[in-house]
């Protein structure tokens, strides 16, 4: 069954077709991956359709409205369970602080350096697999912020984030609820963005659901 | 869902226009900087549809991907950032937006975002028409399969050959045909890896 829908996925996938999704295993994968490449190699098909283009644009501009502040968590149950991860998160928010002194994770590729400045750094979460779960964005100004989304989670359930500076300091910013494995959150933050070395996201069973590392 | 910042669409700096006190403000805008939103669609959507298309392989899904990049990254967008920093906080959407693309159809990492190299063919100034050295690596793939191999993949992929047109071409049933596609691309698949090694 599964060769069947592989084989009906390449086929979509030579005719230009969008393929139909499937459960794939790791040697599919591959040649899914291969049929990709060979298929993105085909001259002529890699530029986008003008009218695309300028549907997005359209698209787009009617989503731009007057500024928002950042968000907070707007539902009384909302405000439980955010309490709930941070008293529980609060528990183990000590040993975190404690042993980031000494157990340091290297630096990972999930960063990317900001070239220019750092009025905006950026980040992608990955869980212990190294699968990309979501990204991380902080800007500095006046005030600075703090926004993150996750799209990639098997979790469901709240989570709080944890930012970590340089120094091994450990704040916690704030938490949101993830449903169908995704969620957003912004706020606005009191901290240095310069000195930001990264973020957790933490359940409140005190898991690391994902990190992020700023370059 | 809570509500992300929107992009501020303030100007980026403001000077008073002259000393008489009028009020007028003049807009100062570095060449590091994007100047709106649109210039940070118009300069970056066709990179972003590219390095989409590239990882997914089809028309439809790479600008279904594109789109939700956009749709994304608008929210939080500051404009006072430096175009480095947006595109590089485009190219983590992007990542994350494919990421879960893989996670939804396939249910594991298909192909992905490379945060360095990406980055670095997203913010050449010159919009390179391929990502990457992909044609070159295709080529060399392609070099080391057995001719039959090679030959199948070529008309299918590079080609545009509907099967029975390539069946016809090598002289074989559909049904060889669609054998002699699978193979090849599995063996295609570990000279891939091969070469990563």
């Amino acid at each position: 069954m599964t060769g069947r829908r592989l084989s009906a996925f390449i086929d979509a996938l030579a005719a230009g077709r969008r393929p139909k999704s499937f459960p794939a295993d790791p040697e599919d994968a591959a040649i899914v991956r291969m049929a990709i490449e060979l298929r993105a190699a085909r001259p002529g098909d890699a530029n986008p359709d003008e009218q695309f283009v300028s549907d997005l644009f359209e698209t787009l501009s009617g989503q731009l409205s007057p500024p928002v502040v950042p968000g907070r968590v707007k539902t009384h149950r909302g405000r439980i369970a955010i309490a709930a991860i941070a008293a529980s998160v609060a528990l183990v928010g000590g040993t975190i602080a404690v042993t980031e002194a000494v157990n340091q994770p290297a630096p990972t590729t999930s960063a990317l350096p900001a070239p220019h400045g750092k009025a905006l750094r950026t980040a992608t979460f990955e869980n212990a697999d190294d699968r990309v779960m979501g990204q991380i964005v902080v800007y500095n100004g006046h005030p600075s912020w703090v926004y993150m989304n996750v799209a990639a989670s098997t979790y469901n359930g709240p989570v709080l984030c944890m930012l970590r500076g340089n120094d091994g300091s450990v704040v916690a910013v704030g938490g949101f609820v993830l449903r169908h494995g995704s969620g957003a959150f912004s706020k606005t933050i009191r901290v240095n963005v310069g000195q930001l070395r990264g973020a957790r996201l933490v359940t409140p069973a005190g898991t690391v659901l994902a990190s992020a590392h700023f370059a | 869902m809570f509500p992300a910042p929107q992009p501020s669409l303030r100007p980026v700096s403001r000077y008073p226009a002259s000393s008489d006190g009028n009020g007028a403000d003049l807009r100062v805008v570095s060449a590091d900087v994007y100047a709106n939103w649109e210039s940070v669609y118009r300069d970056n959507v066709g990179r972003l549809y590219r390095l989409m298309y590239s990882r997914v392989g089809n028309r439809s899904d790479a600008e279904d991907l594109t789109s939700e990049v956009f749709r994304t990254a608008l929210g939080p967008l500051r404009l006072a950032a430096s175009k480095g920093e947006v595109q590089s906080y485009l190219l983590v959407t992007a990542r994350t937006v494919l990421a879960s693309h893989w996670r939804r159809h396939l249910g594991l990492p298909v192909t992905s975002i490379d945060p360095l190299s990406d980055l670095a063919a997203l913010a050449d100034p010159t919009g390179p028409d391929e990502p990457s050295d992909a044609p070159q690596r295709t080529r060399k793939i392609l070099a080391a399969l057995p001719d039959r191999y090679r030959r199948i993949l070529e008309l299918r992929f590079l080609e545009a050959c509907s099967i029975r047109e390539a069946a016809r071409a090598m002289d074989v049933s559909v049904g060889n045909a669609k054998v002699l596609q699978h193979r090849a691309l599995r063996m295609a698949a570990k000279a891939a890896e091969e070469m990563e090694q």
